[in-house]
């Protein structure tokens, strides 16, 4: 009897290999609710430690916003469209405003584009540190991560003081300018909270080193002929050396008035996304600082008045909105046959392209251990996805 | 203000010598131009040709009235930037239409697949169109003017004996 118990507990290499039938190929699911993915998923084939393919399973935060839109007028859109991607509602909301007030074409207050401007600057900033915060996460740095979003609630708490709310806006930046003039004292407090984020950059720059180089140098390079290909754009595209930037080729709001720089990077792998986007935050607080000091005074919405529902219509036509988000191109094609609600709206995020077929690309052929970094290189948002 | 928008009367000349259609210039920066579903392609070809090479979106609106399906390919050019929409219309009851894949390859694949998923268009010679989003979903393209979410959501979700979903639904 012993002798019997005693070949069945010991697991001998052909056991192990009755099991795994000679190869070493296999599925690995990532996602679609692990901590550092988002919810969304990657089905790979992996042969040992290296993914042959591929494939993205997106979907799970699919809300149908563009349909929704077709049922609301601009100022319920407005509100909407915070959740369209939920690490930078109030860039959303910028888009969303252009696309009203293009097809309206009403002359925004100037404080109110001062106002926008400010308000996008803020809300790439926080991005920027989430990505900085996930980042970190994905690779094993869990400093970094509590650091990052220690110092997102402070600009987080400017949110609330400005908005009212800390994370989604209530549609802040509405069609006609902003829904509410900056409280008492906002300025100073934005310069402290602008103070504070430079002191975390400067930890970022320190913690370089000891990281984020040996993690990522090398790792997901993608060539700018891939990179055009694939649909990247932003600070994706412009660590392969493309120089653009929809705040200067396309310029919105006051952009084409101030002075910034766009970081470029010839290296093209997940290190130089790294460092653009540490450049980034650096030109925003450029950017938020100009506007400090220039922002003018007088009204901050056209019409001052909210018009009543049954009253506004959105003239006939049809308009394409680009603007530079903290992830790269997120655009808005709306399209209006005079009514109250908008016709039809196609929202372009830049996640649609960068978790699809630049993700799909870039894992291909890669290590197991250097999933997280690539993904989390992209910076990427389901959110804005799915819609 | 005709002498500021120069480059974007350019594109549309270009385009006009070759395919005989007119343009309009919206503003700086954006040029609309509509053209037969035949001539798409040949059109889409000569766009990336003049450098459009980034696709930024395609959008499709459902006019059910007049049975037809709009298509807009919204084109970004990097060195003349310029976005250049390319409209095109369809028979709504027989959507089908060329795709672009072989000019704007992986992008145009993806956004060619979440189309035909929500608005049920037929894009001939892309090979992968499954669905992107939806999940076991079996009805209409539910992005068509004509799927009516309201009741479909009453059909499925409505608790007729938990009075408290009446306020909602009735």
């Amino acid at each position: 009897m012993t002798k019997q118990m005693n070949e069945k507990e010991l697991i001998t290499i052909e056991h192990i290999e009755q099991i795994i039938p000679g190869d070493t190929d296999y599925n690995f699911y990532f996602g679609p609710a692990h901590s550092g993915s988002g919810n969304f998923g990657v089905k790979l084939r992996i042969d040992g430690e290296k993914v042959t393919s591929a494939r993205a399973d997106p979907g799970y935060l699919h809300r149908g916003f563009e349909k929704l839109m077709e049922y609301r007028i601009p100022m319920q859109n407005a509100v909407l469209s915070d959740r369209v991607c939920v690490l930078e509602a109030l860039n959303w909301n910028l888009v969303h405003a252009e696309a009203v007030d293009e097809l309206t074409g009403v002359e925004i207050p100037q404080r109110a584009r001062y106002i926008r401007v400010l308000m996008a600057e803020m809300s790439r900033l926080q991005s920027h540190l989430i990505w900085y915060g996930v980042m970190s996460l994905a690779l094993g740095f869990d400093t970094g991560f509590k650091m990052a979003f220690g110092y997102r609630d402070y600009i987080l708490d400017i949110f609330e003081l400005i908005t009212g709310g800390r994370v989604y806006p209530a549609g802040y930046i509405c069609p006609g300018g902003v829904r509410r003039d900056l409280p008492d004292g906002s300025e100073d407090k934005i310069k402290r909270v602008l103070d504070q984020t430079e002191e975390m950059m400067q930890k970022m720059k320190d913690f370089d080193n000891i990281v984020f180089s040996r993690r990522t140098k090398g790792v997901g390079t993608l060539r700018t002929e891939d990179a055009i290909r694939l649909g990247a754009t932003g600070p994706v595209l412009r660590a392969c050396g493309v120089e653009t930037d929809v705040r200067k080729d396309d310029p919105y709001e006051i952009y084409d008035e101030l002075d910034f720089d766009i970081p470029v990077r010839e290296e093209g792998d997940a290190y130089a996304r790294c460092l653009i986007r540490g450049r980034e935050m650096e030109e925003s607080i450029k950017i938020i600082k100009q506007v400090l000091d220039r922002i003018p005074q007088g009204n901050i919405r056209e019409p001052a008045k909210i018009t009543p529902p049954s009253r506004v219509k959105i003239p006939e036509g049809e308009v394409y909105v680009r603007n530079e988000l903290a992830r790269g191109e997120g655009c808005a094609y709306m399209r209006s046959v005079g009514g109250g609600e908008p016709y039809r709206v196609k929202l372009r995020g830049p996640d649609f392209l960068h978790m699809i077929p630049v993700l799909e690309h870039l894992l291909k052929g890669s290590q197991i251990a250097d999933i997280p970094a690539i993904y989390w290189s992209l910076n990427i948002c389901p959110a804005d996805m799915d819609r | 203000m005709a002498e500021s928008l120069h480059k974007e009367s350019k594109v549309i000349e270009d385009i006009s010598a070759k395919f005989k259609i007119a343009g309009k210039v919206q503003r700086e920066r954006r040029v609309w131009v509509t053209i037969d579903k035949d001539e798409l392609i040949a059109l889409c070809n000569f766009a990336k040709g003049l450098g459009f090479e980034h696709l930024s979106a395609i959008s499709v609106t459902d006019w059910p009235e007049e049975g037809t399906f709009e298509l807009t390919y919204h084109l970004w050019s990097y060195s003349e930037r310029i976005l250049l929409t390319i409209k095109t219309k369809l028979d709504r009851a027989n959507p089908a239409v060329g795709s672009v894949v072989p000019i704007w390859k992986e992008n145009a694949q993806i956004h060619e697949r979440e189309l035909h998923e929500l608005f049920g268009v037929e894009f001939e010679g892309n090979e992968d169109l499954t669905p992107l989003f939806l999940e076991d979903w079996d009805g209409p393209p539910p992005f068509r003017k004509d799927f009516d979410w309201k009741e479909y959501v009453r059909q499925q979700y409505y608790d007729q004996a938990n009075e408290r979903e009446r306020a909602y639904y009735d």
